[in-house]
């Protein structure tokens, strides 16, 4: 399955469904992962966002918690 | 893309409740980004043998490897096309390297010999190889630098799981060529660093 899950279509939200979901949830109840570059997170970011580059992301899955609902951009 | 690939990258690693944001931080301030052509086909079923992967990852590279040389028209910024120039001649020394795993595979038949239609059409990622030149057009270094950044961790994504897939040689050529994508990555992460 492996190859399939290649283009599997990954689930999205816009982000209008992603201020919904996080409105009245404390910020530790999800994780919001920016997965720009540093110098990006710089300019701006939304709130509380956790910054991992996506290229250092396979390096850092054990400071996600899987367990709670996770939205990346 | 690059939040989808990190999604990707996720679900693969075992989280089950992930949604990529579309069009990322500048969809949340209301503005529409023009986003690059959406990935979205498949290629093969379950039953991919090794030697169909490695066909499959060889057509994929020689998709990358002509993006990359194509580029070379749009670019002004000399940074940017020295690297997209050197990131071109890696992916041909990758499709070597599958070349090579073909032929181990298959018994000694060269990649060749095998019947590609799609070869040089599409690219890591998925993406049609003229549609992002198109896309590409117009777009500032910056954009194109994400952009490929977005293509390179689909690659190292692909290669971890093709990988996964396999042990002996076959493991360690995918796994190889995974930690190769990886360092574009970090370059072209690198260059655009400088470029924001």
């Amino acid at each position: 399955m492996a190859l399939l899950d290649y283009f599997k279509p990954v689930v999205s939200m816009t982000a209008e469904e992603a201020r919904e979901f996080m409105k009245g949830k404390n910020p530790d109840d999800y994780n919001l992962i920016d997965v720009r570059q540093p110098a990006e997170y710089e300019l701006k970011h939304l709130a509380g966002a956790k910054l991992i580059p996506v290229g250092e992301l396979q390096n850092h899955l054990n400071e996600v918690d899987k367990a709670r609902p996770t939205i990346t951009y | 893309m690059r939040s989808r690939a990190a999604a990707s990258i996720l679900s693969d690693a075992g989280f089950t409740n992930i949604a990529s944001m579309q069009g990322g931080i500048r969809a949340w301030e209301g503005l529409v980004a023009a986003g690059p052509p959406e990935a979205g086909m498949a290629f093969f079923g379950d039953a991919a043998k090794p030697d169909e992967l490695a066909v499959f990852a060889w057509m994929l590279e020689e998709g990358s490897r002509q993006f990359y040389m194509r580029l070379d028209d749009y670019l002004k910024d000399e940074e940017a096309r020295q690297l997209f120039q050197s990131l071109a001649k890696a992916e041909e020394s990758h499709e070597k390297t599958l070349a090579e795993l073909y032929k181990s595979f298959s018994g000694g038949s060269a990649i060749g010999d095998k019947p590609m239609t799609e070869k040089g059409e599409f690219m890591e990622g998925g993406v049609r190889v003229d549609e992002s030149l198109l896309w590409a057009r117009d777009k500032d270094v910056t954009a194109i630098l994400e952009y490929a950044i977005s293509l390179e961790a689909n690659a190292y994504d692909l290669y971890i799981k093709m990988g996964r897939r396999f042990e002996g040689d076959a493991q360690k050529v995918f796994s190889l060529l995974g930690d190769e994508e990886k360092k574009h990555l970090e370059r072209l992460a690198g260059l655009l660093e400088k470029k924001v």
